[in-house]
């Protein structure tokens, strides 16, 4: 069985001048001991996405319609105390710059202890002895949890929050740009440790950044988002090797390399997100994509399967060879570029 | 004599006094944090120099001492002839119109209420151009440079109208409008989205290629100092660990601080195996610092004689220094 079924999720957030649709028809599903990777530029619903399976959204987010099951329960219908005792006890999150939302006037100790005893019946000794538990698994020393926040690094206070997410041994954890505050050196530490954990718990794991790289060393699936749509869906392993959608490909010419493989000049995708307010026409992508016809002005392409565990929404799977060997010319993007500036000349 | 160096740093260091205290008024014994402890580097005209390291490493500090924004403590810094030493005011005003800096966060450093010509005329009007058509004319060609086109529209908005690739775009408008001849970008792509910091990257590339500008690339990111720069020099605790031409670096690292940081970055390839090396993750005390090599306490590859030895940077390779006392076939085969 599934552990997680999201079902033609649509969110929006209300505002005064209108419905801002930020996930429209948004559908996968996560098994058990899966870790599938969300990417996407700032604002292509990524997080609203995760905040919306931990019912975390904003009191303007309205999930107007579809369904998210956790282990066959619509999570969507759940009042606010059911909700409550599903968050830690079986979905956790880590969220990004969380080690900011730490409380400055308690212990880190006191804090996690707090959100044991309040998800669970456990009394204080078995609260402190699990807090002591989870620190040891993330490599962090038991007396550090006496102290305050201010007297540890960055690093340790993200591990302390990823602790904290882990300390009741969630079935799901949704972790969104955890390491993205963090150098180098102890992101890849505190990843690997991650994993491990993940592992060992068979738990699975929603996995959001906007560095594909992660992605491709941690999770077995990749979602490509881009104004609030899934673009592509396939696993890591073929998605790197040859990803299909124009999006994806764009992705892929934008990304340095530390390896020494001479790319030749980094491309990157010309343009801006679309605005999501107001009547949406054709793909979302239309205004960027260098291969865009007059069927994807008008006609918003739908998520199909063109292989095994592989959908796009794209008009156009079978072009894919052309498309490929397109988009690693400087000229296909800079003919959207100047494109841009033409339609952007037309509105003034 | 005319010098290829455009900047030459000797010696330099920045302590900072943590002597606060009435008590620590009257002791004699003074302690500092080493933000940078005896530096030494030079970037020839037309180079871009990468500066890497994990944060307290020194390098944003580094790149401060270079626009001015903080006072040295010790050394010297020379910047086309002219001596970080003279306070003239005309030294002064020459050095503040030659040298611009490009900060992380481009939508902290863009004054809200100004439109993007307000905020590009700014330097032209305070280094004293009153002609109206000739500041329009100058804010519009930095406009274009930026590729913030077309050049006439994007001049009347204001910085909330526009995304961060875009706002990064005018704070680098605005950096180079009055011509600099060195450009200080700390962390410049940082906070931007990885799809659009290609285009941030090239638009620096071709400030060099086009105007022959000079450049400090400070950031973490080792994959896009190797994309920008020339030459990298990484930096650990205050001091250059490891300094050289940017390939050869990040192709054949001679110094463990530098494998270290090299074998941490994600590879986006999963069929790639990557080595990882592990070590402990925090940075030691910066007050007191490690005796003798100060990676020693993390590294690897440490030996007791690594615990009494001074900094010294030796020459691995062709223009490839280390600050490891042990070359690249002694580490390996300490493994």
């Amino acid at each position: 069985m599934n552990l997680l079924e999201v079902k033609n999720l649509d969110i929006d957030y209300v505002t005064k001048e209108g419905n801002l649709k930020v996930v429209r028809d948004v559908s996968f599903t996560l098994k058990q001991g899966e870790s599938v990777g969300l990417v996407g530029e700032s604002g292509c619903g990524k997080t609203t996405l995760a905040k919306t399976i931990m019912r975390l959204l904003p009191d303007n987010g309205v999930i107007s319609g579809g369904e998210i099951n956790y282990k066959g329960e619509n999570i969507v219908t759940k009042n606010k105390e059911e909700i409550r005792k599903l968050r830690l006890n079986e979905i956790a999150m880590i969220s990004q710059s969380a080690m900011n939302s730490l409380n400055p006037v308690y212990t880190v100790g006191e804090q996690i202890i707090e959100g044991i005893r309040s998800h669970t019946n456990m009394s204080k000794k078995e609260a402190i002895k699990r807090a002591e538990e989870v620190f040891a698994i993330i490599g962090l020393e038991k007396k550090r949890l006496k102290s305050y926040p201010h007297q540890m690094s960055g690093g340790m206070k993200q591990r302390a929050i990823i602790a904290m997410a882990l300390s009741l041994n969630p079935s799901l954890i949704i972790a969104d740009e955890p390491t993205t505050a963090l150098d180098v050196v102890v992101q890849d530490k505190i990843l690997s440790q991650i994993t491990e954990i993940q592992k060992q718990t068979k738990s699975s794991m929603i996995f959001i950044t906007h560095d594909i790289s992660i992605i491709s060393e941690l999770c077995e699936t990749i979602i490509v988002m881009y104004g609030g749509k899934i673009m592509e869906k396939s696993s890591s392993k073929v998605f790197f090797k040859a990803p299909y959608h124009p999006y994806s490909l764009g992705l892929q010419n934008a990304f340095p390399s530390i390896l020494d493989i001479d790319k030749g000049d980094l491309i990157s995708i010309p343009g801006a997100p679309p605005n999501l307010m107001g009547e949406l026409k054709g793909c979302r992508f239309k205004e960027r994509c260098p291969f865009r016809t007059d069927k994807c002005m008008e006609e918003l392409p739908e998520l199909k399967e063109i292989g095994e565990d592989h959908q796009i929404a794209c008009h156009y799977p079978e072009r894919v060879d052309e498309f490929r060997e397109e988009s690693k010319k400087k000229e296909t993007w800079q003919m959207v570029s100047d494109r841009i500036i033409n339609e952007s000349k037309g509105d003034a | 004599m005319s010098n290829e160096y455009l900047i030459k740093v000797e010696n330099l260091k920045k302590y900072y006094s943590i002597n606060k205290g009435l008590k620590d008024v009257f002791s004699k014994e003074k302690s500092y944090v080493k933000a940078i402890d005896d530096i030494s580097f030079t970037i020839n005209k037309g180079e871009i120099l990468g500066l890497a390291g994990e944060s307290g490493s020194g390098k944003t500090t580094t790149g401060e001492i270079l626009v001015q924004l903080q006072e040295l403590t010790d050394g010297s810094v020379t910047f086309d002839g002219y001596d970080f030493a003279d306070k003239s005011k005309e030294a002064n005003r020459r050095f503040r119109q030659d040298v611009q800096m490009i900060f992380q966060d481009p939508y902290e450093t863009l004054n809200p209420r100004f439109t993007i010509f307000e905020t590009i005329a700014e330097p032209l009007k305070i280094f004293g151009m009153k002609d109206k058509d000739e500041i329009y004319e100058k804010v519009i060609e930095a406009l274009e440079i930026a590729e913030l086109r077309p050049a006439e529209q994007f001049a009347f908005r204001y910085p909330h109208e526009l995304s961060g690739g875009q706002r990064q775009r005018v704070a680098i408008a605005r950096g180079i409008v009055i011509a600099p001849k060195f450009i200080v970008a700390d962390e410049p792509v940082s906070m931007l989205d990885v799809s659009i910091r290609a285009d941030i990257l090239n638009l620096l590339r071709n400030l060099r290629d086009k105007m022959g500008l000079t450049m400090l690339y400070v950031s973490h990111d080792l994959s896009t100092i190797k994309y920008l720069c020339d030459r990298i020099a990484v930096m650990y605790l205050g001091k250059i660990v490891e300094i050289g031409d940017v390939k050869e670096v990040i192709n054949n690292p001679q110094h463990p601080y530098t494998k270290v940081l090299l074998s941490s970055v994600p590879i986006a390839d999963p069929d790639y195996i990557r080595e990882r090396i592990e070590i402990d993750d925090e940075l030691p005390d910066q007050i007191n610092l490690p005796v003798g090599c100060r990676f020693e306490p993390r590294c690897p590859f440490a030996t007791d004689k690594c615990k009494s030895v001074d900094h010294a940077l030796f020459e691995r390779r062709d223009k490839q220094w280390s600050a490891c006392i042990y070359t690249d076939k002694e580490l390996i085969l300490k493994k």
